[in-house]
């Protein structure tokens, strides 16, 4: 607490979590936490075919079956929703991409396993549950499209058949000479790359409560979401109300990784009916749903391609990425996943000349969205395995290629070949420290039957995009962040954000910020997220763009809170402004430090208008300023993995991982930390064991959390985690995002640690995840 | 023997306190804390016994409510979280869990909290290879799991050093 | 992801519980530990009409050591042989399998004979018990029958047990004095069912194996004993060509099919791998034994 004088700093100290003790008790408000009475629970019918036509849906048992409120199929649903509908927005500098619509329930036919068909209003769950099974349905199977690349050639089936593919976008960029950096170079390395459908798997699964009050005509709706504000504008759009009259409220989310970043069917059908009902709504996902019908994500082929000199001089670069989208496109972002990997592609190094082809194609499969990075570790996997097999081929050291290759520290700022400024970074300061820390003296085994090998993987986090850069990738995004900073009467402090904390840590970490400026301890500063009533109008928690955006527009508010108490100090002490300081929670002379006046006097001065200041001037000390950072900011960092591989089998199992990175300031260390700690598990579930699967039919074959495996406590290998700081010089604090950069890098690490375990087979380590089967393969040469 | 039905009444202790309900023989422990008794620290994060967040104690020993009917309960002495802060003084535990950034998102923390607990009643040790076996049935999305471990390996140590 | 409904019965005496289940027929189905079977209630791939909870049938628990047997009860929790010092004793391998069950909330409440009646053709007390030639005992109101594992998997998940009988104990002979085990899984995490799981005992008499038993789970319709491999082994003194040969037996008898977590090809690979080192283990702990 705070103690006058003092001057601690506590950005940058390691400060407990204010978050803890509610959720370490039980006492959290996670959105199935949130007890409605009479609340009705919502189930669906989901389609059991990839691709079928719906002949006729029998509801009469559904609807008398015992405590059955309402069952809705489309037609019903349609009369109190539209489809959502993705336009390609003309005005923005977005590649185009075909529009689609969603139906909340299917319309005509089901184009993935898991598409909801029809919807029954129950008591409770389980009750909902049985009106569902009691709902007969026939079906005409259709063929499904379900491998990318036979469902963009003609003649495949259509998913939306008013098409003439099933190719949703085609982008295709060029710069440099790419024609004189392939013929020209001494060594062109080509390979195939796959890479598998993961999920973001957040361990609350998607869910919305919805209460409709027909005296005020408020719509309050409690969400599992990283976006309250664009649910709440979502919502009010799609029932046709004013978004005033919808408050959305997201107390506790349990895990998001991108997979909340979105608005679903499901949610905004709960909303309706609690409307058309009268009564509140509650849909709860289950894990079933979660697994088949949430979100996928990733699931690319990249053909890649580099060109480089006998020196290990990188001289182009070439990529064909297919993306496997599944039925629809993300909601309301369309899809930008192939060409985050196209951008992420050249990473800390320069490129001379770059060309790529991204084709988004529909298939029948749940979509795909943004998880923990979105295209950045697909870009990263197939970057950092070219250079591992060009320097193998040159018979030149990988550290020393990529050290050669990187963009040194005084090129900062330093536009890349995609026309991306990156603002400072220490590619080879991180690169040197990782290689240091994984340096030992054990021999690294190249035979017998456990094989060790070390793996390097470099990367560029591209964070906080701004509006430009989200509308020239597609969403109709913001870049910029609100943020509210109060004074009370008391001198204690609100701070009320417009973007919401799914786990990191933002009412602790923004109260660092705020008590800095304030000059107070953070336990006397409280702040407010997750509720469209209490805060200020913000965007969404993604894109690792939370701690700087967010972070700039505290700093800013919080500037402008302590400029107008120093003011009204001034008047108080008849001291010049510049003269004063507010240390420990009270008004000090800067000079020595000497405690003035009391924080709580100053302010409850302002507030009723005994503070001397300027009749015309607000007398509050209440700020809302917003902040958008530079075009993009960017992180950077290496990560070394060390595995095993046994040879019997195929196992891979990591022995060591670590990662050295900058984030440029750290706002508190614990909880970088943690971003990293737990990114790189993310990452090592995607390297190794995890993968959505599909039959040749489009049946989903994970639909369990027996098939879809997450890494567990003895998969996840402690990080070793070094940082090295360099503030951004363009964004305020010099804060750069950091919250999927450890996910990004461990697919690219593991597969070249792999790589280097089996050296002396030639390995083809393409494939992600590196199941034991697969490796085995690779291990006896039959790798594809 | 009572005659088989579709509902039965249950009488049960549950963080000391007893508690008799009839309860529909379909509902789940987990479901039955969570909706009948309004204990929502018990998360559902799977309801196929994977994942680990519905873990309580059953007389004495971690299970997962989503895999036990409450009508099993009958007659049982349950624990979850809600019975592990005495007075709102967190326990070694919870306080752990806090020091060393064990959770982020918190919805998987019950579980990990409730199978710690069975860990630290029978006397685990803070070796952590077995800390990370012993952990390996409770899923945490948010942590990579490093600062859990450590969290309750500290908790074991200190009660080890008690018993010495 | 709620459970159907269905009927509930509680009987605390095993003759009420074969009332219950003559009574009811196929439409009943037996709760013991809930671990595999209450998922499928709740994902409504089970739907029974009438659930008979086992666990207050107090008789069906416990581990007893008769005529160098050891008798455990169907309602024996994992866990339970998991810390047996009686089970470790006449058997060491009891526990070993047993600690390689799930995990600990799993091993706290799955039972043994839950797990045998179920069949998973991966699971650890099927394999075990296959491997140890055990034998299963079965009630029914007319009649108690024994039938030894290795005939009581029919394939997987189903089992010679009727409609009528309930699993009631299960009989492991004692490990025989100088010999040795090997127990090996092949998990992609720990706790996971077991891709490939391998089991063995042979026993030793100056230097030479006089007798061998060796079981494989989850690569084939139900865990098989491989008698060839009890004859290659038999005479030798554990020599690498005599396990190389083993393994080779293994890959050319088992039939196994493939699913997401592996093909039939890796699977029949794997056997082969995990005969080579459940054998090795084996051969190794005799020697450290004496």
């Amino acid at each position: 607490m705070d103690r006058p004088g003092t001057t601690a700093k506590f950005v940058g100290a390691r400060v407990r979590r204010v978050e803890d003790p509610r959720l370490l008790t039980g006492r959290a408000t996670f959105v199935d936490d949130v007890r409605m009475p009479n609340a009705l629970a919502l189930a669906f019918v989901r389609s059991p075919y990839a691709h079928a036509r719906i002949v006729s849906i029998e509801t009469e048992a559904a609807r008398s079956a015992p405590g059955v409120r309402a069952v809705l199929t489309s037609p019903e649903v349609e009369k109190l929703i539209p489809p959502l509908r993705m336009e390609h927005r003309s005005s923005f500098p977005a590649p185009p991409c075909r529009s689609v619509e969603w139906p909340v329930l299917a319309r005509g036919k089901a184009r993935f396993v898991g598409e909801a068909v029809v919807a029954v209003v129950a008591a409770d769950r389980a009750l909902a549950e049985d009106g569902a099974a009691a709902v007969e349905i026939e079906w005409e199977e259709l063929e499904p499209a379900v491998d990318p690349e036979r469902a963009r050639e003609s003649g495949a089936p259509l998913v939306h058949e008013e098409w003439p593919d099933n190719v949703f976008q085609k982008v295709e960029f060029a710069a440099g000479d790419i024609e004189a950096a392939f013929s020209g170079a001494d060594l062109v390395v080509s390979e195939r790359f796959r890479t598998g459908r993961h999920m973001a798997l957040p361990m609350e699964g998607r869910g919305i409560v919805a209460s409709f009050d027909p005296a005020s005509g408020m719509l309050t709706v409690w969400a599992s979401t990283q976006m309250p504000h664009v649910l709440r504008a979502e919502i009010a759009r799609v029932l046709g109300c004013a978004e005033n009259s919808v408050r959305v409220i997201a107390t506790d989310v349990g895990g998001g990784f991108g997979l909340k970043s979105h608005v679903f069917p499901e949610e905004l059908l709960a909303a309706a009916l609690a409307r058309e009902l009268g009564r509140p709504v509650e849909w709860i996902e289950d894990r079933r749903e979660h697994l088949i019908a949430s979100q996928h994500a990733k699931d690319q082929i990249v053909r890649g391609e580099l060109a480089v000199a006998r020196d290990g001089t990188i001289l182009g670069l070439r990529a064909h990425i297919t993306c496997d989208i599944g039925a629809y496109t993300e909601y309301p972002w369309r899809t930008f996943e192939a060409n985050v990997t196209a951008m992420a592609m050249p990473g800390p190094y320069k490129i001379p000349a770059y060309a790529y082809t991204t084709v988004s194609v529909a298939t029948n499969k749940c979509s795909i969205g943004a998880y923990r990075g979105v295209g950045q570790p697909i870009g990263v996997f197939v970057m950092e395995r070219l250079i591992d097999i060009a320097a193998g081929r040159l018979g030149i050291d990988r550290v020393a290629m990529r050290l050669d290759n990187m963009i040194p520290r005084h090129e900062h700022p330093y536009t890349t070949i995609t026309g991306d400024q990156i603002e400072s970074g220490s590619h080879r300061e991180c690169l040197q420290k990782a290689v240091a820390m994984m340096a030992d003296d054990r021999p690294l085994q190249a035979s017998g039957a456990v094989r060790r090998g070390v793996g390097f993987a470099s990367y560029i986090e591209m964070t906080a995009p701004s509006a430009m850069v989200w509308q020239t990738l597609g969403p109709p995004g913001s870049g910029s962040e609100p943020a509210m900073v109060r004074m009370e009467t008391d001198g204690s402090v609100t701070v009320a954000l417009g973007t919401n904390s799914q786990g990191q840590s933002h009412e602790t970490v923004f109260a660092q910020v705020a008590a800095d400026v304030l000059g107070l301890d953070p336990a006397n500063v409280r702040v407010i997220q997750g509720d469209t009533a209490a805060t200020p109008r913000g965007w969404f928690a993604g894109g690792s763009r939370v701690a700087v955006v967010s972070g700039g527009a505290v700093i800013r508010a919080a500037q402008k809170v302590r400029d107008k108490i120093l003011r009204a100090a001034s008047r108080m002490t008849e001291l010049p402004a510049a003269e004063l300081d507010i240390r420990g929670g009270a008004i000090c002379r800067a000079s020595d430090g000497a405690p003035l006046a009391e924080l709580r006097d100053i302010a409850e001065a302002v507030w009723i208008g005994r503070a001397g200041l300027p009749t015309e001037e607000d007398q509050s000390l209440e700020f809302i300023a917003r902040y958008e950072p530079p075009p993009m900011t960017h992180s950077n960092a290496c990560h070394a993995a060390e595995v095993e591989v046994d040879m019997d089998t195929g196992i891979v199992k990591v022995v060591r991982y670590a990662v050295v990175e900058d984030c440029g300031t750290i706002l508190n260390p614990m909880i970088v930390d943690g971003q990293i700690q737990g990114g790189v598990a993310q990452g090592v579930g995607s390297a190794l064991y995890e993968e959505v699967v599909y039959d040749e039919n489009g049946q989903i074959l994970t639909g369990t959390l027996m098939d879809y495996m997450p890494p567990t406590a003895p998969d996840v290998p402690r990080v070793e985690i070094a940082h090295i700081e360099t503030p951004s010089p363009f964004t305020v604090g010099g804060i750069k995002g950091m919250g999927e950069g450890g996910a990004i890098a461990p697919p690219a690490a593991i597969a070249n640690a792999v790589a280097d375990a089996l050296r002396d087979l030639s390995p083809r380590v393409t494939q992600i995840p590196l199941t034991p089967e697969r490796v085995l393969a690779i291990i006896e040469g039959k790798s594809r | 023997m009572s005659t088989p039905g579709f509902h039965q009444r249950i009488r049960f202790s549950i963080n000391g306190r007893i508690v008799e309900r009839e309860v529909p023989v379909r509902q789940t422990l987990a479901d039955f804390i969570r909706d009948a008794l309004g204990l929502t620290a018990t998360r559902l994060g799977c309801e196929h016994g994977v994942c680990g967040a519905c873990t309580v104690i059953v007389d004495g020993a971690s299970v997962r409510a989503c895999l036990m009917l409450a009508v099993q309960a009958d007659g049982a002495e349950v624990r979850t979280v809600e019975g592990l802060a005495q007075d709102d003084e967190l326990s070694p535990l919870q306080k752990a869990f806090l020091d060393h950034h064990a959770l982020q998102c918190g919805f998987c923390t019950s579980g990990f909290l409730m199978t710690a607990t069975d860990l630290a009643a029978h006397g685990a040790g803070s070796n952590e290879t077995e800390i990370r076996e012993a952990l390996s049935g409770n899923l945490c999305r948010c942590t990579g799991y490093a600062n859990l471990v450590d969290a309750i390996a500290a908790v074991l140590k200190e009660q080890a050093a008690k018993r010495e | 992801m709620k459970p159907p409904n269905f009927l509930y019965a509680r009987p605390d005496t095993l003759e009420d519980a074969l009332r219950l289940l003559s009574e009811h027929g196929t439409g009943a189905k037996l709760l013991a530990g809930g671990q595999s079977l209450v998922p499928m209630l709740n994902l409504r791939m089970a739907e029974p009409k009438l659930l008979i909870d086992m666990n207050r049938v107090a008789e069906l628990s416990g581990i007893e050591r008769e005529n160098g047997k050891l008798r455990i009860g169907a309602l024996t929790r994992h866990r339970a042989l998991e810390t047996s010092r009686e089970a470790a004793q006449a058997e060491p391998m009891i526990a070993r399998a047993a600690r390689e069950i799930g995990h600990l909330a799993i091993r706290n409440r799955g039972t043994i004979g839950g797990s045998i009646a179920h069949a998973d053709p991966s699971a650890e007390w099927p394999l075990l018990a296959v491997a140890l030639d055990a034998r299963v005992e079965l009630r029914s109101t007319a009649r108690t029958r024994t039938v030894a594992a290795r005939e009581f998997f029919t394939g997987p998940f189903t089992t010679a047990a009727g409609a009528d009988e309930i699993l009631t104990a299960v009989e492991f002979p004692c490990a025989p004095q100088q010999s040795g085990f090997g127990f090996q899984e092949l998990c992609r995490r720990p706790g996971d069912f077991a891709i490939v799981a391998a089991a063995g005992r042979v026993r030793m008499r100056d230097g030479r194996c006089i007798g061998a038993t060796l079981a494989i789970g989850g690569a084939d319709a139900t865990p098989r004993h491989i008698a060839e491999i009890d004859r290659i082994v038999a005479g030798s003194r554990g020599e690498d060509a005599v396990v190389r040969e083993a393994a080779a037996a293994a890959a050319r008898v088992l039939d196994p099919s493939g699913d997401i977590h592996a093909s039939a090809e890796y699977r029949r690979k794997m056997a082969a791998v995990l005969v080579t080192r459940a054998l090795r283990e084996a051969f190794a702990s005799v020697a450290a034994n004496s």
